[in-house]
C-alpha cells in the first residue's frame, strides 16, 4: 500500500542568547525531514557601536577599545590596530617589540586553537577531550599570565612597541610549557586521525572543495584546510614574521578531520616559533615615541588571528583621533562558508558543521524551536547536541 | 609539468590593473603593494566581474566611508557637517597574497544607491547589508535587506556611522513608539 504525502518542512532556530560563551548569533536552519535545505543568519546581538566608538577617542584609548573587540583573540586586534596607526605616523616599531607582539600572538593562537579542539569535541560527545585539552590549555593561560600579567586583554601593546618584555624566569617557564603541551598534541594528533567513533563524526562530513572556500572567501585553518595556500603570516609578513617565519599548512581533504588535522599542525608550528623567537629575541629598545596627532592617511593593516585574516582599514585626518576605523573580521568570511556547507548534511551534523569553522560565535547553546506543523517543539543546543550524539551512536 | 613560479606583488598588481584598464577614472598608490583606482559607481559589476573572472584574490571586505563637507562656526573652532552635502565613499577591498586592488566608488548623499555585486560574489551580501545599515547605501537587487546587525526597535533612516549622527534623542525613540 503506498501513501503520497508531501514531504514535511520544518524550520529549526538556534539561537541567539547564549549565557557561556560570547558573541551571540541567529540561525535558522530549514530541514527536510533530516536534511538540511536552508540556512540563514543574523548578526548583531553584541554590536557594541566600536567603529563609531573609535572616532570619539584617541589613539591611545582606541587602542584599548580595539583589544576588547574579541575576548579570543584580543591580542591580534590591538596589534593589527598598533600597527596600522604606526603606518600612518610613519613609526617603526623597533626589532624586539616586534618579536615580542609574536611570541604573544603565538601564544594566543595556541590558546585559541586548544579552545577550538575543546569545544569542538564536546559539540560531538567526546567530552574526555574537551576536559583533557582545556586542562592543558591551562598551561598557555598560566604563561600568558606570567608574562603579561593577564589571561585575557594581555595589553601587551602600546603604539609604537610593546610594554612587556621577557626575563630569564619566563623563558624558562615558557620552555616547560611548549615541552609538555608539544608530548600532549601527539596524543590528539592520535585522537583525531585514529580513534574510529571519533573519524565517524569528522571524515567526509562538512566537504568543501578548494574552489568553494575561493568562491565563499573562506579564510584561516578553514580555508587552509580545503587546500588554499593563504597565510597573511606567509605572505605578507608583519611584526616580527619576516625574521621568525612561518611555515605554510595545508591539507587537500576539505572536510571536518582536515581542519582538526591544520589546527594540531599549526599547533606544532607554534610551539616551535615561540622556542625560536624566545631563543633569539633581539636586543634592543621595547618601544619608541609616536605622535600624538597622526597625519591625514589611509592605510590597511592585515594580520592572520586564530581564525584567519584579519583587515583593518584606518583612515586617519591629522588629528588625535581617527577618522574611520574599520574592522573585518575572520569569523564574517566564514558564515557564508558554513551557511553553503550545512545544506546537504543532517540535522544532526550541524553541531560539528558549526565548531568546524571555529565561529567566533559559540552563541547558540540557548534553544532551538522545532516548528513540526503545528507541533512546535522547543529544544536546547544541548538538546540537539544529544540528539547528534545518540543519532550515531 | 614546470613548476609555477610565484609571482611578485608588484606583478600581480599589473594584472589586475590591466583587467580593469577600461574603467579606470584615476589611480593611486597609497602604500607599497596596494593599488586604489577611482571607478564609476555604475560600473562596480563589470570591474568585480572582471576580477573574479581573472581569479584575482578575493573580497576581502567593503569598507564605507563618509564624507561630508564641513563648515567652521563662526565665532570658534568647531566644525558642522552641512546637511544634504558630501558623498559616501565605498572602498572594494580585494587581496591577492600580499597585494590589495581597492575599487573606490563615490555616491553623493542625494543618491546613494549602486548595483549588488552579489551576483557576483554571493557571501557580499553580509559586507552589503552592513553598509546600508550603519551608512544608508541602497544595494539594489541585493538579496536580503533584513536587519543584520542594529536592533529591530532602531529607527527607520537614522544611520549611526554617519558623521552626522551623534547619539539617538528622545525624539527619534518615541517616533519608533
Amino acid at each position: 500500500m503506498e501513501t503520497k504525502h508531501e514531504p514535511e518542512k520544518f524550520i529549526v532556530s538556534i539561537g541567539p542568547q547564549h549565557p557561556a560563551l560570547k558573541e551571540p548569533g541567529h540561525f535558522e536552519f530549514t530541514v527536510d525531514g533530516e536534511v538540511v535545505t536552508n540556512a540563514t543568519a543574523r548578526l548583531g546581538f553584541v554590536h557594541r557601536g566600536m567603529e563609531k566608538g573609535t572616532e570619539a577617542r584617541n589613539y591611545v584609548q582606541d587602542l584599548y577599545l580595539m583589544e576588547r573587540v574579541c575576548g579570543i583573540c584580543s591580542h591580534v586586534h590591538a596589534m593589527a590596530f598598533a600597527l596600522g596607526a604606526e603606518k600612518l605616523a610613519g613609526v617603526q616599531a623597533p626589532p624586539r617589540a616586534q618579536a615580542i607582539r609574536e611570541l604573544v600572538a603565538e601564544l594566543e593562537r595556541i590558546h585559541s586553537h586548544l579552545l577550538w579542539l575543546g569545544v569542538a569535541a564536546h559539540e560531538g560527545g567526546f567530552d574526555t577531550l574537551f576536559m583533557f585539552s582545556w586542562r592543558d590549555r591551562e598551561t598557555v593561560m598560566d604563561l600568558l599570565e606570567l608574562i603579561s600579567g593577564n589571561r585575557v586583554n594581555y595589553s601587551a601593546n602600546v603604539l609604537g612597541g610593546v610594554k612587556i618584555d621577557i626575563n630569564d624566569t619566563q623563558r624558562d617557564a615558557l620552555h616547560k610549557g611548549m615541552d609538555f603541551l608539544e608530548e600532549r598534541t601527539h596524543h590528539y594528533m592520535k585522537v583525531v586521525t585514529e580513534d574510529e567513533t571519533f573519524l565517524g563524526r569528522t571524515r567526509n562530513i562538512g566537504l568543501m572543495t578548494k574552489a568553494q572556500a575561493q568562491l565563499l572567501g573562506a579564510v584561516g585553518p578553514t580555508a587552509r584546510a580545503s587546500g588554499v595556500k593563504f597565510d597573511v603570516r606567509v605572505d605578507s609578513p608583519y611584526a616580527g614574521y619576516a625574521d621568525f617565519p612561518v611555515k605554510l599548512i595545508t591539507e587537500p581533504a576539505g572536510d571536518l578531520e582536515a581542519r582538526f588535522v591544520v589546527r594540531i599542525n599549526e599547533l606544532y608550528e607554534s610551539y616551535r616559533l615561540v622556542r625560536e623567537i624566545i631563543d633569539h629575541l633581539p636586543e634592543g629598545e621595547l618601544s619608541v615615541r609616536m605622535p600624538r596627532r597622526i597625519p591625514e592617511g589611509e592605510t590597511i593593516s592585515r594580520v592572520e588571528a586564530p581564525r584567519g585574516e584579519l583587515l583593518y582599514f584606518m583612515r586617519s585626518n591629522g588629528t588625535d583621533s581617527p577618522d574611520r576605523v574599520k574592522v573585518r573580521t575572520p569569523s564574517l568570511c566564514n558564515w557564508a562558508s558554513v551557511l553553503t556547507l550545512a545544506v546537504g548534511h543532517k540535522l544532526a551534523d550541524m553541531p560539528m558543521i558549526l565548531a568546524g569553522i571555529d565561529p567566533c560565535f559559540s552563541c547558540n547553546d540557548r534553544m532551538v524551536t522545532v516548528n513540526r506543523g503545528s507541533n512546535a517543539e522547543n529544544w536546547s543546543w544541548e538538546d540537539l547536541r544529544k540528539y547528534g550524539i545518540a543519532y550515531y551512536k | 609539468m614546470a613548476k609555477k613560479i610565484a609571482k611578485t606583488p608588484e606583478e600581480l598588481l599589473q594584472i589586475g590593473k590591466e583587467a580593469l584598464q577600461t574603467w579606470i577614472l584615476s589611480e593611486n598608490t597609497p602604500e607599497t603593494n596596494r593599488l586604489d583606482v577611482v571607478i564609476d559607481a555604475k560600473e562596480i559589476k563589470n570591474c568585480v566581474r572582471a576580477l573574479i573572472e581573472l581569479k584575482w584574490g578575493y573580497l576581502s571586505a567593503i569598507t564605507a566611508l563618509d564624507r561630508p563637507e564641513y563648515v567652521i562656526v563662526e565665532g570658534s573652532t568647531q566644525k558642522t557637517v552641512v546637511p544634504d552635502k558630501g558623498i559616501v565613499e565605498l572602498l572594494y577591498h580585494f587581496c591577492n597574497h600580499a597585494a590589495i586592488i581597492t575599487l573606490r566608488v563615490s555616491l553623493p548623499y542625494a543618491n546613494t544607491s549602486i548595483d549588488s555585486i552579489c551576483e557576483v560574489i554571493p557571501s557580499a551580501t553580509l559586507y552589503e547589508r552592513e553598509a546600508s545599515e550603519l551608512l544608508g547605501v541602497e544595494f539594489i537587487g541585493t538579496p536580503s535587506t533584513e536587519r543584520l546587525l542594529l536592533p529591530d526597535d532602531w529607527p527607520v533612516n537614522v544611520y549611526p556611522l554617519r558623521k552626522s549622527f551623534t547619539g539617538l534623542d528622545n525624539k527619534n525613540k518615541n517616533e519608533e513608539k
